[in-house]
């Protein structure tokens, strides 16, 4: 009945994919060492001009604190504007829904959650957000925030290649990475996915007269812009409320798998980019063979998952005995089974949260295997800061690589020592400490109300766990099943993105600062060889282990238990 | 055993000057108001410019437009429930473009059974069943947007018979078995390349197309 032959075409998307990311990466590398690049002539004299009106150069370069101070700065500006825009929406021009102003808990938790790159939504967004207040401070901040995840990136790699404690500047990083980046592939791919069939107007709505003799209010907007940033900045958050299940957003197979392919480009170029920025050809691949490991296992396993019969459904009076239930249930019926769920675990495994079915409706371990991709959160995870977070579970590899066999810990001619340890254990402990402390306050604190049978219990609480996980994670994805525009859920996961966003990001500044102060070494017999499919194998096996040690236990508690485990 | 850190250099103690900090919030607030103008206002304006020119049915919500009304868009599913048309799937909310799946029973509950037993009696009570006696599940499960105006095309075939039925009763004439069929292949989209997506028919497209094939059945219902 599945048409697993059309597996064929995900994998040649991924194949392709894969022969651009080297091409792509090494420009990616060059637009962060300022190296003479693709488009100089017209691009350069009007960056000066921007760094003037900034009041900065690229000659100017930042150490850790100042870069992390610039970061936090330009955020939080973002953040003001972006909570004034949302909390006075209504009296913007070309209201005419008239939308009202968001309430200020909500707005606190929009704010973050576009800030921080997740695109959580507690709102249906016909009915909370106007077109301009969209575009002026939810589309502004899809753009900044994925920028701000690659130029924390390029400046944590750049510790690998300095000696004088200077990570690059902020401003430069985050300038380049807009003009360079980010609106050239936006447009290109806007213009796309318009001819794939995409809304692409001003107009909120029009009225149709349906042959029910009803009205139906077909609600558009500018959504292919909206939709290209979308998913190249791996933002995930919807014009509409299905998101990118909306035909609207995604009307094709075509686009389907288009879309599929605008979350890959970034995060699987990267690596590439990495390996152009520490002048190491090939000290990319066993990232990118991590990633591949990882997310092509998650895919098989979902397909697994999904194929099975819903044991729920089996049996039903007068259904097709042919119907098995899941990979229908919740999903769409233009594309097919495996584009499907190709597409769902790519935009969960990127930390992009866009779905293009329900998530709720999945089986409970496919729901797991989506679970999974946003514990590792690097597999590829989302621009940027998905590439720092495998990096950190390098080093930690190295490190531990290095005291198993008695060999002092060093990568890329850098000594890895007890301080980047410290904030290495501190990163890979906050992601659970963010999800399962509020998790317990959440369910003994009575902020959900528990009904129904053994099931609905276990479903609530995988709801619970996937929200905050989610939030976490910088993902977005939700099952959507329980009313979570509360001022609990607002406050706390709003909190919960910000920690789980900028922490991280500080991190990575530090530990890249602490190599940017150290002397290159050279190789020397003891040095462990990174460049190997030994140590892309060993990084695997303990990103996977880490990962699941830290979660394992919940997950025994939520999908495992809707299934009556 | 844990190497010992080299002894990092001796660093300038620098502390941020007001006159660095005001530095640095001018260079934030000026990219934050740059970005607003070029990734608020040009970007989503100049993408619309060029797609109103190059594609300006789609780009205005691909509207199906029949003698001056807007009655729907090829895109999205809207309430068809009348017997003698082609039923799009099931949705929770009518068929609202705002609400998505938001609210569905979770995969294993008793409620999502409840659900879909309530479906199919509903399907069996309008004689959906009387091919071979089972439903598509496509046919009585919810999508994921709620609005999915598509079904794989044995969902509609097995409908075929229902709406014969009624199309046939409603106008005196035969609407027979033959012709709805032959109706239906004509609809049904192919992949645009072997492999990329599945056939599928659009019900709205098809109902449309049945409305213009039988124009007694247009009379009957009162024109769109």
């Amino acid at each position: 009945m599945f048409p697993l032959e059309s597996l064929v075409d995900v994998a040649l998307l991924i194949a392709l994919v894969l022969a651009v990311a080297p091409w792509f990466g090494a420009y990616l590398g060059r637009v962060y060492l300022n190296r003479p690049a693709f488009g100089d002539s017209l691009l350069t004299p009007i960056e000066s001009w921007i760094y003037r009106l900034l009041g900065t150069s690229p000659r100017e370069t930042m150490r850790f604190k100042e870069y992390a101070f610039a970061l936090l700065l330009t955020s939080g500006v973002l953040f003001v504007w972006m909570y004034l825009i949302l909390t006075l929406q209504a009296g913007l021009p070309g209201n005419v829904l008239g939308i009202p102003n968001m309430s200020w808990d909500l707005a606190y938790h929009t704010t973050a959650s576009f800030l921080t790159n997740t695109n959580f939504q507690h709102y249906n967004p016909q009915a909370s957000m106007s077109l301009w207040g969209s575009l002026l401070s939810l589309q502004v901040a899809m753009f900044l925030s994925a920028g701000c995840g690659l130029a924390v990136v390029a400046a944590f790699i750049r510790g690998f290649t300095r000696k004088d404690g200077t990570l690059g500047n902020f401003y430069v990083d985050l300038v380049r990475t807009m003009t360079r980046v980010l609106l050239p592939l936006a447009l290109l791919a806007s213009v796309l996915l318009v001819l794939l069939g995409l809304p692409q107007t001003l107009a909120v709505y029009v009225t149709a007269h349906t042959l029910g003799g009803g009205t139906q209010t077909l609600y558009l907007g500018p959504v292919a812009s909206w939709q290209a940033i979308d998913l190249l900045g791996t933002n995930g958050g919807g014009w509409y409320a299905a998101n990118a299940a909306m035909p609207y957003a995604n009307p094709s197979a075509a686009s389907n798998l288009l879309e599929t392919g605008l979350m890959l480009l970034i995060p699987l170029s990267t690596p590439f980019a990495f390996a152009e920025i520490v002048r190491r050809p090939g000290e990319g691949l066993p990232f990118v063979g991590t990633i591949l490991i990882v997310l092509v296992v998650g895919i098989g396993l979902f397909l697994f998952f999904q194929a099975g019969p819903n044991p729920s459904l089996l049996g039903l009076h007068g259904l097709a005995q042919n119907s098995l239930g899941y990979p229908t249930f919740g999903t769409e019926s233009r594309w097919s089974f495996s584009e499907s769920s190709a597409f769902q675990v790519v935009s969960i495994y990127t930390n992009t949260g866009a779905n293009n079915l329900a998530i709720g409706s999945l089986n409970p371990l496919a729901q797991g295997v989506l679970l999974f991709g946003m514990f590792t959160q690097s597999t590829p995870g989302g621009v940027g800061t998905g590439f720092g977070m495998l990096l950190v579970f390098a080093v930690i590899a190295v490190f531990v690589g290095g005291l198993m066999v008695g060999r002092t810990p060093e990568y890329l001619g850098k000594k890895v020592g007890k301080e980047q340890m410290r904030w290495s254990a501190g990163l890979l402990l906050l992601h659970p400490a963010l999800v399962l402390v509020p998790l317990a306050i959440a369910i003994l604190g009575g902020f959900v109300v528990f009904g129904g049978g053994i099931a609905s219990h276990a479903y609530l609480f995988t709801s619970v766990l996937y929200e905050l996980t989610s939030e976490s994670a910088n993902n977005g994805s939700s099952l959507g099943s329980f009313a979570d525009n509360t001022l609990f859920f607002n406050l706390v996961g709003g909190t919960v993105m910000l920690i789980g966003r900028f922490y991280p990001m500080i991190g990575m500044l530090a530990i890249g600062s602490i190599f940017a102060e150290q002397e290159v070494l050279p190789p020397g017999p003891g040095t462990l060889r990174t460049r190997s499919a030994t140590f892309t194998i060993y990084l695997t096996l303990l990103l996977v282990i880490i990962s699941a040690l830290l979660f394992l236990p919940v997950l025994a508690l939520g999908p495992f238990a809707q299934l009556g485990f | 055993m844990i190497p010992a850190d080299p002894a990092p250099p001796p660093l300038p103690r620098r502390r941020p000057s007001p006159r660095a900090t005001a530095r640095h919030l001018r260079a934030a607030v000026v990219l934050v108001a740059l970005s607003v103008l070029v990734a608020g206002v040009a970007y989503p304006a100049v993408v619309t410019a060029i797609a109103q020119e190059i594609s300006p049915g789609s780009a205005n919500g691909s509207l199906l437009i029949v003698d001056g009304t807007i009655v729907g868009s090829s895109l999205i599913a809207q309430n068809l429930s009348a017997p003698y048309l082609f039923w799009a799937r099931p949705s929770l909310n009518d068929y609202n473009l705002t609400l998505g799946y938001d609210g569905a029973p979770g995969p294993t509950t008793a409620a999502l059974k409840a659900l879909i037993n309530e479906t199919i009696s509903y399907m069996e009570r309008y004689g959906n069943t009387t091919v071979n006696a089972t439903l598509p599940i496509s046919l009585i499960s919810v999508s994921g947007s709620g609005v999915d105006p598509d079904l794989v095309p044995e969902a509609v075939l097995v409908q075929i018979p229902r709406v014969s039925a009624f199309a046939s009763n409603l106008t005196g004439q035969n609407v027979s078995i033959a012709g709805l069929t032959a109706l239906v292949n004509r609809e049904i989209t192919a992949p645009l390349l072997p492999g990329l997506g599945v056939p599928y028919v659009d019900v709205l497209s098809l109902d449309l197309a049945l409305l213009a094939e039988y124009p007694a059945l247009l009379q009957a219902v009162g024109g769109p």
